[in-house]
């Protein structure tokens, strides 16, 4: 009697693993494209009037291993590493750290990409697609663990400057708003 | 001696209760009897063919015409990895180990085989790595990075998620099932072989089953390693094994796995020319020409597959003078490879054939075999290899070879050991039907790939245009797998028909010369009422009526004769280990350990916990019984004839 009890809800359990690996592991080869942030992206709290929070959502690579991934192609190819160097850091800001500028939501980083931020950070959305954006979005929010583990990179192919994503212990992201 | 009918049913009865497994659910998840194992292992391994078949059928659907969006690209990459990972190690191997673990304890004349629970063991291992592969096809986390996995593509940087972690690890639960029934089929061939049957009268079949455990021996460690351990700890602790930039060396991947990986084709196509001898020395009425030349050229053909793993790699900058060499070595397998189809040539030749639907499949197997073994020595050229480097060439003679010198023969051993096993014959008509689909089939389907491949098509492409040329040839190669699928049909329909209302077989329906025949068909549990003794290579041609017998063995118990290695004398007295359910208890811990690290290294050391309570298990049930007795037989072989 018992085991007949176990088996509805064993079953629910493995149907609820293989929902999650579905969408972890899924290609999307033929999907459509998803759709750039449709709102206006707030970046910063300063704003007269009383305060806003921003509104939290996923990128839609986000807990995808394959878009993470191409995403961390694409760092290596549009050579962000110039400036962010691999997330250390260097001429531009550190992308593996709890220091977010201009905000560390998915829409947000979506728009420092596509619009180019002052200080040398060029527009990408006249370069790229909005699902290649996407798709650095996810990997650029791997870097510091704000995405699902088992979606993030393991070891890379390159040197190992620091800990792998899958690896990097996860922040809590703040937001200093951008230089006065 | 004639033992009266009354005495035989009281031993029988006697020998039933020791030797049978327990019946019910229980004795199901306990039984460690080789026969029982090893009719599981083949009927699971079919399973396995089906579903490598209709992976492929569904691959020769997409590429039957151009542009063809039946199948996408990322299904297409999962389709064509699951198929060759089930083809080669999931069905190829095991199916080869799996007629060996049922069939060399009743061809050497012994009640068992040598490691009872560590043959459970391994059977239960091979069923974790099949459901883990089927269970990820369908939740998308197949493997996507071809059977041989190369890296980088399939490391971590450019095969994220699980895909090739599943890969993996249903490799290393083959690798535990291969090595472990490799161990108990060398063990048995050297230490349970009844007494008489010295080195040079072992039956070919076993010769070919005991020279390619030792390969297993040699070759599966190497992909162990490499897949377990070096690509495995890649992608999941970080390691650098096959990251360049910190020291690694993706051509390493590439040397261990062809060192494992060369070797695995001559896995799983000697035994299969180890079934050739005994159809062929059957239906031709006559012993077969060469046995000390066939003996020797198995273990050649073994030694020299171990030095030609460079040669699918001849497009990676290796030193031209190795690869001279490697090219060396190719041309000189073909050697070994020709006396034996030349002793079996010569056999038919002085015999008089009767063509059986067995005797058919042989005939098949050479003419195909030949084929695949041709353009093996073509593709052995560095000039040409890289030619045809990748291109559907390949896979016309990957398929030739596999196809022609493992499948072929082994549909011929079915039709000519299903007796045996079920007790009942196979319909004749319906077989030789299955034969003629099988050779068009395969032969339509195969032989237009190597014009394609000579067009430049790619191996692994989901699609093509039309105005490549390529479409009829395509076409043609699909209407051949059509065909043989229907030939499987054919065949699925004799087999099951037969199993349960064939005609019955009795003992040796053939008249052949092998001990196995000297037993009721299918096998009592204990196998022989009394041990046979042996004394030439074809006991059943040279012994008029009875075969002469040990007696002295103790019918109490699970005891078994342990014989001298190379003159089979009888040595001493061994008690083989009741049924028990820690090997699927071990096996379960395996299970954990490999699939949990996937997702956490911690799992390893869980999986290595739990194991520890497994191992004292089945060690603390093996203590039962007084262990072993030193008989003092002397020189003597105990001869009641």
């Amino acid at each position: 009697m018992r085991t007949r009890a176990l088996v509805p809800v064993l079953a629910v359990a493995v149907l609820a693993v293989i929902a999650a690996g579905c969408k972890r592991e899924n290609r999307y080869l033929n999907d459509p494209p998803p759709a750039p942030p449709s709102t206006f992206v707030r970046v910063s709290d300063l704003r007269p009037g009383p305060m806003v929070v921003t509104d939290t959502s996923t990128g839609p690579f986000d807990n995808n291993a394959y878009g993470t991934a191409e995403g961390q192609q694409l760092f290596e190819q549009m050579n962000c590493s110039g400036c962010h160097s691999n997330g250390g850091g260097g001429m531009g800001p550190a992308l593996m750290d709890d220091q977010w500028i201009y905000g560390s939501e998915p829409d947000q980083i979506f728009a420092s990409i596509a619009q180019g931020r002052p200080n040398g950070m060029p527009a990408w959305k006249n370069r790229l697609t909005t699902k290649q954006i996407w798709e650095l979005v996810a990997y650029v929010r791997s870097l510091s663990s704000l995405t699902p583990k088992g979606a993030r990179p393991s070891r890379e192919d390159h040197m190992m400057t620091k800990p792998a994503p899958a690896e990097t212990p996860k922040t809590k992201p703040r937001n200093s708003g951008p230089p006065a | 001696m004639t033992l009266s009918g009354e005495t035989v049913a009281r031993e029988s009865t006697v020998l039933e209760d020791v030797w049978r497994d327990t019946p019910g659910i229980g004795g199901w998840l306990t039984a460690v009897d080789h026969k029982t194992i090893g009719k599981r292992y083949l009927i699971t391994t079919f399973l396995m063919f089906l579903a490598g078949g209709v992976e492929a059928s569904l691959m020769r659907t997409q590429l039957a015409t151009p542009s063809s969006s039946l199948i996408g690209p990322d299904r297409y990459n999962q389709l064509f990895t699951t198929h060759g990972t089930t083809m080669m190690f999931l069905f190829g191997v095991p199916v080869m180990n799996a007629m060996g673990l049922y069939f060399v304890p009743l061809m050497v004349g012994a009640r068992t085989i040598a490691f009872p629970r560590l043959n459970a063991f391994g059977y239960w291992n091979y069923i974790v790595g099949v459901v883990f592969l089927y269970v990820s096809l369908f939740v998308n986390t197949a493997p996507d990075a071809g059977w041989f996995a190369y890296v980088p593509l399939s490391g971590p940087a450019y095969s994220p998620g699980h895909r090739v972690d599943v890969w993996a690890q249903v490799v290393t639960f083959t690798e535990i099932a291969a090595l472990v029934a490799a161990v108990n089929i060398i063990v048995t061939t050297f230490k349970f072989r009844s007494p008489g049957m010295s080195l040079n009268r072992i039956p070919l079949f076993v010769w070919a089953q005991l020279v390619v455990s030792f390969m297993i021996v040699f070759a599966m460690p190497a992909v162990a390693t490499g897949s377990t351990l070096m690509l495995a700890a890649d992608r999941a602790i970080n390691t650098h094994w096959f990251n360049y930039t910190e020291g690694g060396d993706a051509l390493l991947w590439q040397h261990i796995f062809w060192f494992f990986g060369h070797p695995e084709v001559y896995i799983i196509f000697l035994p299969a020319l180890g079934f050739v001898t005994p159809i062929v020395e059957t239906f031709c009425r006559r012993r077969v020409f060469g046995y000390t030349a066939l003996v020797l050229a198995n273990i050649t053909t073994a030694f020299f597959a171990f030095g030609l793993w460079v040669h699918h790699m001849f497009a990676t900058p290796i030193p031209e003078l190795g690869e001279s060499m490697f090219t060396a070595a190719s041309m000189v397998i073909a050697i070994p490879t020709g006396v034996q189809i030349f002793c079996w040539i010569a056999t038919i030749w002085a015999g008089r054939p009767r063509l059986t639907t067995a005797m058919l499949f042989v005939l098949g197997f050479i003419f195909t075999f030949v084929i695949g073994g041709i353009t093996g020595v073509m593709l052995a050229s560095v000039a040409f290899d890289k030619q045809v480097h990748d291109t559907f060439f390949v896979v016309a003679h990957l398929h030739y070879v596999l196809i022609g010198g493992g499948l072929t023969p082994l549909f011929g051993a079915f039709y000519f050991w299903f007796p045996k096993v079920t007790g009942r014959l196979m319909n004749e008509t319906l077989g030789k039907l299955h034969f003629w689909l099988f050779l068009i089939g395969v032969n339509l389907t195969f032989f237009p790939m190597h014009l394609l491949g000579f067009d430049g098509m790619p191996r692994r492409v989901y699609t093509y245009s039309a105005d490549t040329g390529w479409e009829q040839l395509n076409l043609i190669a699909t209407i051949g797998a059509a065909i043989i699928a229907l030939s499987i049909i054919v065949f699925l329909v004799n087999a099951v028909r037969s199993w349960f209302g064939g005609e019955l077989a009795g003992p040796n329906p053939w008249a052949a010369s092998g001990l196995e025949w000297a037993t009721p068909s299918p096998p009592p549990a204990f196998n022989f009422l009394h041990i046979p003794v042996t004394t030439s290579r074809h006991p059943l041609w040279d012994t008029s009526d009875d075969l002469p017998v040990v007696t002295g063995l103790r019918t109490d118990r699970r005891e078994v004769l342990i014989t001298t290695t190379f003159d089979a004398r009888p040595d001493h007295r061994h008690d083989s280990p009741p049924g028990s359910i820690w090997p699927l208890y071990l096996a379960l811990c395996m299970a954990l350990l490999f699939i949990g690290s996937i997702f956490s290294p911690w799992f390893v050391l869980g999986g290595i916990g739990v194991s520890l309570i497994g191992l004292a298990g089945w060690g603390w049930s093996a203590l039962d019984g007084p262990g072993r007795e030193r008989v003092d037989t002397g020189d003597e072989i105990v001869d009641m004839a």
